[in-house]
């Protein structure tokens, strides 16, 4: 495997999690440069990635995941890799399934994978009831609008090739990536595949989306994905 | 003949106290642009207010306050527009900074430890 990888790893304060992604990921795969993007954390998570062996880039303040994410996009173009891994912070991404991810890439079959918990009942973690819900009406949403299906439209564990890496690192979403981003991709022609993964349940700390707030979630990220829709036939014309 | 010389003086004094404040590089041309705009439209109804009133009735608003009420409510729906659009560009040009402020701090720190090394 000759071609030159970056996993870019966003994390806000996941101390007690960083430590064991990276470590991971070293043991999984020792090509790999892991860049650690540190968005702005208040705890100890800086340090420990970079104990761990990861390369950190440290944003002086909390930009949000998805600016968190085209930083490292920006890093990869800027020391021209030729493809990028997205896996969390916080351990809910198994590092075993990078070789998976990667695959369709390197095979050139694809230009972005997606790694999704529902294609296969591979037994591992799924999501609560109501974050399912919201996540099937947002692959129905991208179906309809896009003509894409993509099963798991939020998952953040991604591979990209250099196509994407250019395309990101000039323009990432910002409010809800990981569902606008498959719009965004779309728009740009690229070719979409699903791979299927493994996916635990957070170790330590809350996810930010909570039972009650799916609705608003979902409300939100409609709007923002009818808008990016509308935003993008604009600049065509 | 009171209200028309108080709605003079107070959009004149809001008019002068923008270009004040561009003169004393408080505000910058290009946000002043719409207060001044708005101001000078308030003295301009204020002196001509034959007209102001003639164009509620065209209107149809029956009564040429609010008309004026109406109009300002618009003129400060459009400025706030127009403060939120200054907003979201600053905030996108803060992301993009904040963000290479980090790589080149990130590449700085990696140069001195090559630095070092040698």
């Amino acid at each position: 495997m000759n071609a030159k990888i970056l996993a870019i790893v966003p994390a806000f304060n996941e101390c007690g999690n960083i430590k064991r992604t990276v470590e991971e990921i070293r043991k999984v795969s020792p090509d790999v440069d892991i860049l650690v993007i540190d968005d702005g954390s208040q705890d100890a998570t800086s340090q420990e990635a970079f104990c761990a062996g990861g390369m950190v880039v440290s944003l002086p303040f909390n930009l949000g995941i998805g600016a968190a994410v085209q930083t490292g996009f920006k890093y990869a173009l800027e020391h021209q890799y030729d493809m990028a891994l997205q896996i969390d912070g916080d351990g809910q991404h198994d590092p075993a399934c990078i070789g998976k991810l990667l695959g369709p890439l390197l095979r050139l079959e694809a230009d972005m994978v997606i790694g999704s918990r529902f294609l296969e009942k591979t037994g591992g973690f799924r999501s609560s009831f109501s974050r399912r819900v919201g996540i099937n009406f947002f692959v129905h949403l991208i179906n309809f609008l896009t003509g894409v299906k993509i099963n798991d439209p939020t998952s953040g564990f991604r591979a990209y090739n250099k196509k994407m890496i250019v395309l990101f690192s000039e323009y990432y979403p910002l409010d809800f990536p990981e569902p606008e981003a498959i719009v965004v991709a779309q728009q740009a022609g690229a070719r979409m595949v699903e791979i299927p993964v493994m996916m635990r349940p957070r170790e330590a700390g809350s996810s930010s989306i909570r039972y009650l707030k799916s609705l608003y979630y979902m409300s939100k990220v409609t709007l923002a994905i009818l808008l990016l829709m509308i935003r993008q036939k604009k600049e065509e014309a | 003949m009171n209200i028309h010389v108080v709605s003079i003086t107070v959009s004149t004094a809001i008019f002068l106290f923008v270009i004040e404040l561009v003169r004393r590089r408080k505000l910058t041309f290009k946000y002043a642009m719409g207060w001044l705009l708005v101001s000078a439209g308030a003295i301009f109804s204020a002196v001509f207010y034959r007209l102001l009133f003639a164009c509620a009735a065209f209107l149809g608003f029956e009564l040429p306050s609010n008309f004026i009420f109406f109009s300002l409510f618009c003129a400060f729906v459009f400025l706030s527009l127009l403060l939120t659009v200054f907003l979201c560009q600053q905030n996108n040009r803060n992301d993009v900074m904040a963000q290479k402020i980090a790589l080149v701090e990130f590449e700085l720190k990696e140069l001195k430890k090559k630095l070092k090394l040698e």
